[in-house]
């Protein structure tokens, strides 16, 4: 009876054991189960996670494509305007030597009449005394006297003298061309800054001499600066954009009818501290408007009616003075007042760039060796 | 002397489970009286019935808890609907509890409270544990309350108490009291030392959208478009989930950090809600892990916590995992324990939870953060 006693007890025991161990299983099967389903779920989400994102990377290539065909025609388009820059600077810089060159050969032309009529004169003279050798000295004197012998005696060396000046003149001029001419080189050199300024100043004198309007004056205040260290090539050009802007912005206020005494160019160079000078522009032209100001050195941005700039003169300048000469390029400006552009470099560079050829560098100017003075019509 | 307890059972009855997790941990401690604890366990215990029978034979002890999505422990490793009991004992580290109650009606009345009752005065506070509630308010607003009432110097860390992936309800534990919408805190005083480890796992995949619309830690629109169209796009038509987190790239930052969806979003509105705040403007980038990555960050949360660890061995360590880890790892899950306990010592007493979210800062000795899809690991030890 005791035996069957225990024997229940412990089969009661083990059914209780065994009830919770299949709760316990219920509950890893609904577990398992729950997570069986969340997995299925996740992979379901997983997959369409993959699927979507390769579908967006198929969508990006194909745009990317897009994109790589439109920065090529973007690319293009960029060189056909370098390219138009291009000839626009060089058509100023033909235009101004051409004007140049003009005056001496006109000089030159004219005379050639006049020593031909001196030398026929003097070839008469020659003739008799070659024809009649005894009775020489009456008709000599006789002709001498119809031709003004005396005079051209005293003329021709100096009708001469002058011509060999514009010869020279024209000598100059061709040689400031050949050296505007080595377009390629952007080494950088130790150079007079000044020089580079009065060449730029050369090319553009006809401009200075208005026709259309009053002339424009220019003011120099050249400080004591030793030579830089730059890529005169390079610096010649942002000196002929800056130059030629400021003669533009005089031109537009006088036809705006803002009335000065002096249209002016004001040019001054500055040696302000131990390695750095600033070259300054001002004009007191039409000026710039502070919303226009921020965009000015874009590319492709200009302020000048359609046709007449590019917009690329300003955004190279200033990637050629605060890229290539780790300089700053600024500009101040009032509507009505005028422009001051303001040019901060080093004098000496560490970083020596050379041989930098880019799309931008057709223009490289080199400095003139000989520069004067602009000439004097 | 500091010493730490362990006990975890996985016997789903409330009474034996938490008898057998007492009698381990009596067994480490040979009587020495705890003076304070953590209580970590599964949704489906009889919770009253627990912290009574803990008050029952440790009557002063400064106890918090909650309820979990899994526990760890140095003892079974890693269980799900278990228990885990880890005890505190010295004689020179001062450990108070303390807890803040509707937290998400009033974040920071519930911080300051929490900390008003746990901390005192004379000695400064080496270290916040916390447990808060996860799902009726934000946790970076939760933390952020927490910061302002502690100095703003004081590391914070712990997890967001879960609900076994239900997002229904969780609860916190504070001595022999169970509630909800409650944040309970334990701080530690004195020779404390520690470190800690943070890992994810997780990457960005797809298209970055930016956030046009949002508040706290709702996002109304990504790329003025309904947040949810953002994750229909990548995981169809179902409801947002935790796995696939969003990494946020805020403004003038190079990183990324995760914020992962509470499973609440409103159909109509198309409003996704977060575990986390989210700044307006943010770029946001759906993001996924693979199973290896997810095991592999779990192990460089230890090696991180472990090479900045001061003293010479710790004696404890506390895990905060992400839930959507446990989700993903699915049968892999254990190797999660076994991978990070491989790194330490044979003897280092642990314990931890999968969690709605966790708290850590990101570099050692700097403020701290709220984290999803993280593994956090921290050392403790006595100077």
């Amino acid at each position: 009876m005791e035996s069957l006693e225990t024997t229940v007890t412990q089969y009661e025991a083990k059914i209780k054991h065994l009830e919770k161990e299949n709760q316990f299983l219920k509950r890893k099967l609904k577990r398992s189960e729950q997570q069986l389903v969340f997995l299925e779920e996740t992979n379901e989400k997983k997959e369409t996670l993959l699927r979507t994102v390769i579908q967006d990377l198929q969508q990006s290539q194909q745009s990317l494509e897009e994109r790589q065909q439109a920065i090529e025609r973007l690319k293009n388009t960029q060189a056909k305007l370098v390219q138009t820059e291009k000839m626009s600077s060089l058509g100023q810089l033909v235009a101004g030597i051409a004007h140049e060159i003009n005056n001496p050969v006109n000089f030159i032309h004219g005379n050639l009449k006049y020593i031909d009529s001196c030398l026929n004169d003097l070839l008469k003279i020659v003739k008799i005394c070659c024809q009649n050798p005894s009775n020489v000295q009456a008709d000599l004197a006789q002709v001498a006297e119809e031709l003004d012998l005396d005079f051209i005696v005293d003329d021709l060396p100096k009708v001469i003298k002058s011509m060999t000046l514009g010869t020279s003149r024209i000598s100059e001029i061709v040689r400031s061309l050949r050296n505007f001419s080595r377009l390629d080189e952007s080494d950088f050199k130790t150079v007079d800054i000044h020089e580079g300024i009065d060449n730029s100043l050369l090319i553009l004198s006809y401009r200075l001499k208005g026709k259309e309007i009053p002339n424009i004056q220019i003011v120099k205040q050249y400080g004591e600066i030793p030579e830089i260290d730059c890529c005169p090539g390079q610096m010649n050009q942002v000196f002929m954009n800056l130059l030629t802007n400021a003669i533009d912005a005089c031109e537009e206020a006088y036809r705006r009818g803002i009335q000065r005494e002096f249209y002016t160019i004001f040019l001054e160079t500055t040696h302000y501290a131990h390695n750095r000078v600033k070259i300054k522009v001002q004009d007191n032209g039409i000026g710039i408007s502070q919303e226009m100001l921020p965009k000015l050195f874009d590319p492709f941005y200009t302020t000048k009616p359609t046709g007449k700039g590019t917009g690329l003169g300003l955004a190279i300048s200033y990637q050629i003075v605060t890229e290539k000469h780790n300089g700053s390029l600024e500009c101040q400006s009032q509507v009505g007042e005028g422009t001051t552009f303001t040019i901060d470099i080093p004098i000496q560079t560490e970083t020596k760039l050379t041989s930098v050829k880019d799309t931008y560098s057709q223009f490289h100017l080199r400095p003139r060796v000989e520069a004067k003075e602009p000439h004097k019509d | 002397m500091f010493k730490v307890a362990i006990g975890h059972s996985n016997d789903f009855v409330s009474q034996t489970a938490i008898a057998d997790a007492i009698a381990q941990c009596q067994e480490t401690l040979a009587g020495i009286k705890p003076q304070a604890g953590i209580l970590l366990a599964g949704i489906e215990f009889d919770r009253e019935v627990i912290l009574q029978e803990v008050n029952q034979v440790f009557p002063d002890l400064a106890l918090i808890g909650g309820t979990t999505d899994g526990e760890i422990s140095s003892v079974l490793g890693f269980e799900q609907d278990s228990l885990v009991l880890m005890l505190f004992c010295s004689d020179r580290i001062q450990i108070r509890a303390g807890i803040g109650h509707n937290l998400s009606q009033d974040p920071q009345a519930a911080a300051k409270s929490a900390i008003a009752q746990a901390r005192c005065h004379t000695d400064e506070v080496a270290l916040c544990l916390t447990l808060p509630e996860s799902l009726t308010t934000s946790a970076v607003i939760v933390l952020d309350s927490l910061k302002t009432a502690l100095d703003n110097q004081t590391p914070i860390f712990g997890g967001l108490t879960a609900d076994g992936w239900q997002f229904q309800q969780t609860y916190q534990f504070f001595k022999n009291e169970v509630y909800s919408d409650a944040l309970p805190v334990l701080l530690f005083s004195g020779p404390l030392l520690f470190s800690h480890g943070v890992a994810s796992g997780w990457q960005p995949i797809g298209k970055p959208g930016r956030v046009t619309k949002v508040e706290h830690n709702i996002i109304y629109e990504i790329d003025n478009c309904p947040a949810i169209e953002f994750y229909h796009h990548y995981i169809g038509p179902r409801p947002p989930s935790s796995e696939y987190p969003l990494a946020v790239f805020a403004e003038g930052n190079e990183g990324f950090y995760l914020r992962a969806p509470s499973s609440t979003y409103d159909p109509e509105s198309g409003s996704v809600s977060f575990f986390g705040d989210i700044p307006l403007n943010a770029c946001v980038q759906i993001s996924e892990a693979g199973r290896d990555r997810i095991l592999s960050a779990s192990q460089a949360s230890m090696q991180q916590a472990l090479q900045h660890y001061p003293g010479h061995d710790p004696l404890a360590a506390l895990f905060f995992s992400c839930t959507s880890r446990r989700q993903l790892l699915g049968t892999r899950t254990q190797e999660e324990y076994q991978l990070v306990q491989q790194c330490g010592h044979q003897n280092l007493v642990s314990c931890g939870f999968y969690t709605n979210g966790e708290i850590a800062p990101l570099q050692q000795k700097s403020t701290s953060c709220f984290h999803n899809e993280t593994f956090i690991t921290l050392l403790l030890g006595e100077a």
